[in-house]
């Protein structure tokens, strides 16, 4: 096709580098050698750059994160605390609020009265001392083994577009790039004919929040690393059905005649670009197959739905993106995020809690087994958890039956299994109100973060991002990108990588 | 007192030193380094305590120039040498400097100290210079062994030349105001031949010509998309092919200056920037009437307002005396940042960070600079003092605006404007009768020479609205003139034009301005010190004499002649948009860590020149488009290996923006709503993607599809969710507009193909694109030449005719005996297809459109 000369030598070359910088595969080694060197090209293949991580050994190959929008309440949960129990309804001790701003909502109520959980706990057993889980999740109690439960979470913020803003991009104003397209930025894909970062939105009964596209946007990155949405309505990736009454067929004629349009604008321009496009329009054509297939569940067996419930066949619902997840994974997808809203429980906290429990928990242990079966669990990370916590105190009428919870970012708790996560452990504690994070004889801490210092036995938001990062081969202060004049990162100026919790 | 003490003091207010000095914070940047480095700057018992050396860049302004006795090429302090200082250096020995006793190398003063008979450098014995040493030590190496940045030998080849040539200092190049520096040999240059001079210069230097220029077609082409974002008309690109005459492209370029779809095209680029949206933006996302501000700046650019006023208007037109509808209207600006209500949002805290998002975005787009570090700590790189930062924040904390937006439409401040341009129109007009009116009306009151009446009194304290008001007055004293009767009907028309206004947000002052007090670590909640005066940036010039403290005084310091940066950073933009890439690459950053400019006495030229022209837009774009630089061909040359084109040896190419690429489809089809302005449109959008991120009670969770013309507008005035915008438009990196972007990415992905290819509106108007095809010609060859020169400006080539007539008898013969599947195709969209035509015949066109819309024919500036 190409006449030999040492010009088109060069063109080709730098084509490959522009499709190497600009399209899925490979594109972690791209952004690796312009970041650091290109050493680090020599990494042979995508297989081996995956294990090689980007900057050391990566012990999980792809993540599969859970997020629970709203603030799930650690109290009914996860954060068994059965001394408030005879606190009901009595003021919180102002020792152990200690100044904590709250938010408009309850910083007008005469009163915080102290709000035991409704809810019964039993301890499951785990590889260490046990773990307390509640009612509300009895299939996930059942993975207890897999999870490592980290009561110490924490953030600053106290509402949710700028909690979820942070804990997503590492900063509170919408700007940065989310933690999904630092990961394809920095990893790239192992599978060209499928998106390297998807994102799917669960149904709820309770989307009492609002979702931005910032969570899984670029920022100031390129944007070709954004999130794509993997839909339950209509395409599920938008635009990926021909038009009606256009076949394959036609598709494929119609491609062989633009890529040869191409080929003469290129021998017009000889702009390398035009054959990146080229090539992308293969892509794309491919993907109008791979797509399909990956959501043809007819090849699942019943023992599959057993394990996530009928529920998994109703396209948009949390155990088909669970299900999704573990078939994105099966093929090559390394970074997988599924979004669930309604966990902001304000007032009515069991009716809300109990129904959005419903939706997630049978999918959330599902899928750990699930990725067991198939020999995938031990490189994949999964993570489980909400942008901030509830309060320990009532928010509007408590009664025994019923209460309400506002918004709490002190102390939180979160989950995480698979790939280099420690298994069936417990990670920090709270105080007996489950409001702050104490030290290990129960006494309130307040650990900020800060570059140099870390707490040990809390997880700031910026170090659960430092530690995911961590285990799929990102040192987070080294993964940068430079935008005005700075070099940012997923974690600012913070974040810890938590070895306690790293297998 | 030595030298470099006395000028720093001459130079620099006393409080601006101490505040350098005071604002001492963490820096941003983890650095094991630097705390290495410190305990090394310990041990070589450095100690600079002195306030005064917290200070910016740099001081001595001596060019370096002195001849070097070892034969070696001189280096260039602001452009060689800087650049290595502020990324490798400066982190610890830079004006954020953290502890007093570290070495600071950000200017000759500090740098020069003599510490225990050591001097990091020594001008008088440069070999003896302490930097030398270090640069070189194995023990003791600087940057340390473990630094996270180290010199490349490049670099250290650099700096040792530096050193050894003197060390001397000189300001960063974007902090001294540009001068026209014509290149040698150009004296006899006009103005029109400035820019080639200057490009023909680095040529040159490479011994290399210009690129052959691009043929005609493909320049009127790409002429027309940089300045209006379409091709051009027809007739229009044949009068020009025809036109022999000399001047016939700069004729067709001002043809082009002058359509409305100019403004349309430019107000884009600044909506970016000033992240224009349609909504809120935080939360909920409600909706925001601030639309009439879009169809200002559409005005404003295709008006051609002076750029200054273009400044000056939006910062602070609420300020002016007696400001004009459209002079407020301008004010929208101030309001453009994203806004929450969200229950139990703390109001002070928001307050804050409102203001942050000002103050940031008012670096990004006027002074091409990053202020977020400033936030903090003092900047790291950049002259800007923490105490500065919080100065400038004082000039937008006492907007009268409350800091929650209520999830409020007509979120207060707001006016009522006209809701399109053709009601802006009418306007003006109205507003031009009245001040004529007005001023006929003014001498009847006047009866004595000397005597002020009462009458005149009132008059001259009145606005317009009250004046007219007197002369309609019943019981007034015009009642007998012919005026009284005219004023009664210009009154009726004003009320009836008024009736069809909008709202739309604006800023106001408060009457008693918020205290603005310095925030430890940018925390809302922990202000220090007394409160600050409204001040600016002075590594950037001095506040404008007899300017007000508020932001008129700071829009006035922005567009005075002696500003360093605004100039340049917009000219910079203008020249971006005209030729793909910028002349600093890094539009957003123009300091220390920024880019060089690749023409930097270019870029000063074209600074002076927007400031001696009156900041007129369309004389600098003009200046450009008809640049020898601008016409060359813009094919890849195998002289020049510059795949970035950093020379500018070829003409711009690259893939167009999100709007021009659905705008060029509704272009060629014929179905371009011609209507400008107005509320945001909502075109084919897939189901769900709205109601699946948001709140129930947000009144933008339900995506609306519009009907009729409202889905052929042009894409500028497509409606813009900030937390959702139009796929199509994201798909093709346009920005949410949550924050600024001056530089959007341009990427290359598969799934754009698939937009390409299968959008609804896509399907539609290549359907109707065929249609136009075989309604206007009446063979094949002819439908091909029409569809190539709408889309290429040419006819095809002999390759492309080939192709497309294989692929269109491919079709033909596949719907021939398909003919429900040529009716689904041609059933995409709402418009109904044309019944006269053959199915068949018509869908097999209508999938070559698509094909040659979405190949690089139509999708490429070139």
């Amino acid at each position: 096709m190409n006449e030999s000369n040492p010009l088109r030598e060069y063109e080709l070359n730098l084509t490959r580098r522009q499709l190497f910088g600009r399209t899925a595969l490979g594109l972690g080694t791209a952004a690796m050698a312009n970041l650091f060197g290109s050493d680090l090209l020599a990494a042979d293949g995508n297989d081996g750059a995956v294990k090689a991580g980007l900057h050391h050994a990566a012990k999980a190959k792809r993540v599969i994160y859970l997020f629970m929008s709203g603030g799930p309440s650690h109290h009914d949960l996860w954060d068994y605390k059965p001394k408030m129990q005879a606190m009901f309804g009595k003021e919180l001790p102002e020792h152990i609020r200690d100044g904590q701003r709250i938010t408009g909502m309850t910083a007008g109520q005469k009163t915080l009265p102290v709000c035991p959980s409704k809810y019964k706990f039993t301890k499951q057993e785990n590889n260490d001392k046990g773990v307390w889980v509640s009612e509300l999740l009895p299939h996930t109690a059942t993975v207890a083994k897999d999870l490592c439960v980290v009561h110490s979470t924490y953030t600053e913020a106290i509402n949710h577009d700028p909690a979820v803003t942070y804990i997503q991009t590492g900063s509170q104003i919408p700007g940065r790039p989310s933690l999904g397209s630092w990961l394809s930025y920095g990893l790239g894909s192992m599978n060209e004919n499928l998106p390297s970062y998807v994102v799917m939105h669960a149904k709820s009964r309770h989307a009492e929040q609002s979702l931005f596209s910032r969570l899984w946007g670029t920022g100031f990155l390129p944007s070709d690393h954004q999130g794509v949405l993997l839909r339950s309505q209509g395409d599920p990736v938008l635009y990926l059905s021909n038009p009606a009454g256009v076949t394959r067929k036609d598709r494929r004629t119609q491609l062989d005649a633009l890529a040869a349009l191409n080929q003469e604008q290129h021998k017009r321009f000889a702009d390398p670009e035009v054959l990146a496009r080229i090539k992308q329009h293969e892509l794309a054509y491919r993907m109008q197959a791979s797509v399909p297939e990956l959501m043809d569940l007819s090849q699942e067996n019943d023992e599959t739905f057993k394990l996530y419930g009928e529920e998994a066949r109703k396209p948009g619902t949390f155990a088909a993106c669970c299900l999704n997840a573990r078939r994105l994974a099966e093929r090559g997808v390394r970074n997988i995020q599924i979004f669930h809203r309604g966990w902001d429980a304000h007032g009515g906290l069991p009716r809300e809690h109990e129904s959005q429990c419903k939706d997630v928990d049978q999918g959330c242990a599902a899928l750990i087994k699930d990725l067991k079966r198939h020999g995938m669990l031990d490189e994949t990370l999964v993570i489980w958890g909400g942008e901030f916590g509830r309060t320990a105190y009532c928010q509007g009428s408590l009664t025994k039956e019923n209460y309400g919870r506002d918004h709490h970012p002190r102390c939180f708790t979160t989950w995480m299994a698979g790939g280099g996560i420690k298994p069936g452990i417990t990670y920090g504690q709270s105080d007996d109100y489950g409001y702050n994070i104490a030290d290990a004889d129960g006494n309130p801490m307040r650990p900020k973060p800060s570059r140099e210092s870390w707490t040990p036995g809390t997880m700031h938001i910026h170090d659960l991002n430092a530690t995911i990062l961590h285990l799929l081969g990102i040192d987070h202060k080294r993964l940068t990108h430079r935008y005005q004049g700075r070099d940012f990162r997923l974690t600012d100026v913070n974040g810890h990588v938590i070895d306690d919790l790293i297998a | 007192m030595n030298g470099a003490r006395r000028e720093l003091n001459a130079r620099y207010p006393a409080g601006m030193l101490n505040d350098a000095a005071d604002a001492v914070f963490p820096m941003t940047k983890v650095s094991t380094a630097r705390r290495q480095d410190t305990k090394e700057m310990r041990r070589m018992k450095i100690s600079i305590t002195t306030a005064y050396l917290a200070i910016v860049v740099a001081l001595v302004s001596v060019p370096v120039h002195a001849a070097d006795d070892r034969g070696e090429l001189p280096v260039d302090f602001a452009h060689e040498i800087l650049p290595i200082l502020s990324d490798k250096c400066f982190v610890c020995h830079g004006p954020a400097g953290e502890a007093k006793d570290v070495l600071r190398l950000d200017s000759f003063a500090a740098a020069t100290v003599e510490i225990d008979g050591h001097r990091a450098i020594d001008p008088k014995n440069p070999e003896k210079s302490e930097f030398l040493k270090r640069l070189n030590s194995s023990d003791e190496p600087m940057p340390p062994a473990d630094a996270e940045k180290q010199l490349t030998a490049r670099e250290r080849d650099l700096l040792r030349r530096w050193i050894l040539q003197g060390g001397k200092y000189t300001t960063h190049w974007a902090f001294v105001a540009p001068q026209k520096m014509p290149p040698a040999g150009s004296s006899n240059a006009t103005k029109n031949e400035m820019i080639d001079a200057f490009v023909g210069a680095r040529l040159q230097g490479q011994k290399l010509a210009f690129a052959p220029a691009a043929d005609r077609e493909t320049l009127a082409r790409r002429a027309s998309l940089v300045l209006t974002g379409l091709p051009p008309e027809p007739k229009l690109l044949s009068a020009f092919l025809a036109d022999n005459r000399d001047g016939a492209y700069e004729r067709f370029v001002d043809v082009l200056l002058d359509s409305p779809r100019f403004g349309e095209h430019q107000a884009r680029y600044w909506l970016d920037a000033v992240r224009y949206g349609d909504t809120h933006g935080l939360h909920l996302d409600n909706r925001r009437g601030i639309f009439p501000y879009r169809d200002w700046v559409v005005q404003a650019l295709n008006k051609n307002l002076p750029l200054d006023d273009f400044i000056i208007w939006q910062l602070a037109g609420d300020l002016l005396p007696n400001p004009t509808l459209a002079q407020r209207v301008a004010t929208g600006f101030v309001r453009m940042n994203p806004t929450t209500a969200e229950g139990g949002a703390i109001p002070a805290e928001f307050q804050a960070k409102n203001n942050f998002d000002r103050v940031e975005t008012l670096g990004t787009v006027f002074l091409g600079m990053s202020m977020t570090c400033a936030r903090c700590h003092s900047h790291k790189y950049d002259p800007i003092s923490q105490t500065e930062y919080y100065r400038l924040m004082a000039f937008f904390n006492s907007t009268a605006e409350h800091s929650m937006d209520g999830n409020k439409y007509e979120y207060g401040p707001v006016l009522k404007a006209p809701a399109n341009i053709a009601a802006w129109k009418q306007w003006s007009e109205l507003e031009l009768s009245r001040d004529k009116l007005l001023a006929a009306a003014r001498p009847h009151l006047k009866k004595l020479d000397d005597v002020e009446l009462p009458e005149e009194k009132k008059w001259d304290a009145a606005n317009a609205k009250d004046r007219l008001a007197m002369v309609a007055d019943p019981k007034g004293q015009f009642i007998t003139l012919e005026l009284h009767k005219q004023a009664i009907e210009l009154t009726g028309r004003i009320e009836m034009a008024e009736k069809g206004f909008t709202t739309t947000l604006v800023a106001e002052d408060l009457a008693k301005p918020r205290t603005t007090r310095f925030l430890t670590r940018g925390e809302y909640n922990q202000p220090t010190g007394d409160p600050l005066e409204p001040g600016i940036l002075t590594a950037m010039g001095a506040f404008p004499k007899d300017s007000p403290r508020n932001r008129l005084g700071l829009a006035n310091w922005l567009t005075g002649r002696e500003h360093p940066l605004v100039a340049r950073v917009l000219i910079n933009r203008i020249w971006q948009r005209t030729f793909g890439n910028a002349l600093v690459r890094t539009p957003e950053d123009f300091g220390l860590q920024g880019q060089q400019p690749t023409h930097p006495a270019l870029l000063d030229w074209l600074a002076v020149e927007l400031h001696d022209s009156n900041w007129d837009l369309k004389h600098m774009l003009r200046l450009m488009v008809t640049s020898r630089t601008f016409r060359q061909s813009s094919a890849w040359r195998k002289d020049v290996a510059d795949p970035e084109n950093q020379l500018l040896a070829r003409g711009p190419s690259h893939r167009l923006d999100a709007e021009v690429i659905r705008d060029i489809a509704l272009w060629a089809s014929g179905s371009l709503d011609p209507q400008m302005g107005g509320e945001g449109v909502k075109p084919y959008q897939p189901g769900g993607l709205w109601s699946a991120l948001m709140h129930p009670a947000s009144n933008t969770k339900n995506y609306v599809q519009d009907k009729g013309t409202k889905l052929y507008r042009r894409s500028l005035y497509v409606y813009w969710k900030r937390t959702s915008p139009h796929p199509m438009m994201t798909l093709f990196d346009a920005p949410s507009r949550e924050s600024s972007c001056v530089r959007r990415s341009r990427t290359n992905t598969s799934l754009q193909s698939l937009g390409l290819l299968n959008e609804v509106q896509r399907v539609e108007l290549s359907r109707m694109l065929a249609e136009r095809l075989l309604r206007e010609a009446d063979n094949e060859t002819k439908r091909l030449d029409l569809l190539f020169k709408l889309l290429a400006s040419r006819k095809p080539t002999a390759r492309e005719r080939a192709v497309c007539t294989k692929l269109l008898q491919s079709l033909k013969e596949r719907y021939a005996t398909a003919e429900n599947d040529a009716l689904a195709l041609l059933s995409t969209g709402d418009a109904p297809r044309d019944e006269k035509l053959n199915p068949g015949e018509l869908a097999a066109w209508s999938q070559l459109a698509i094909t040659v819309l979405a190949s690089d024919v139509a999708l490429l500036l070139y």
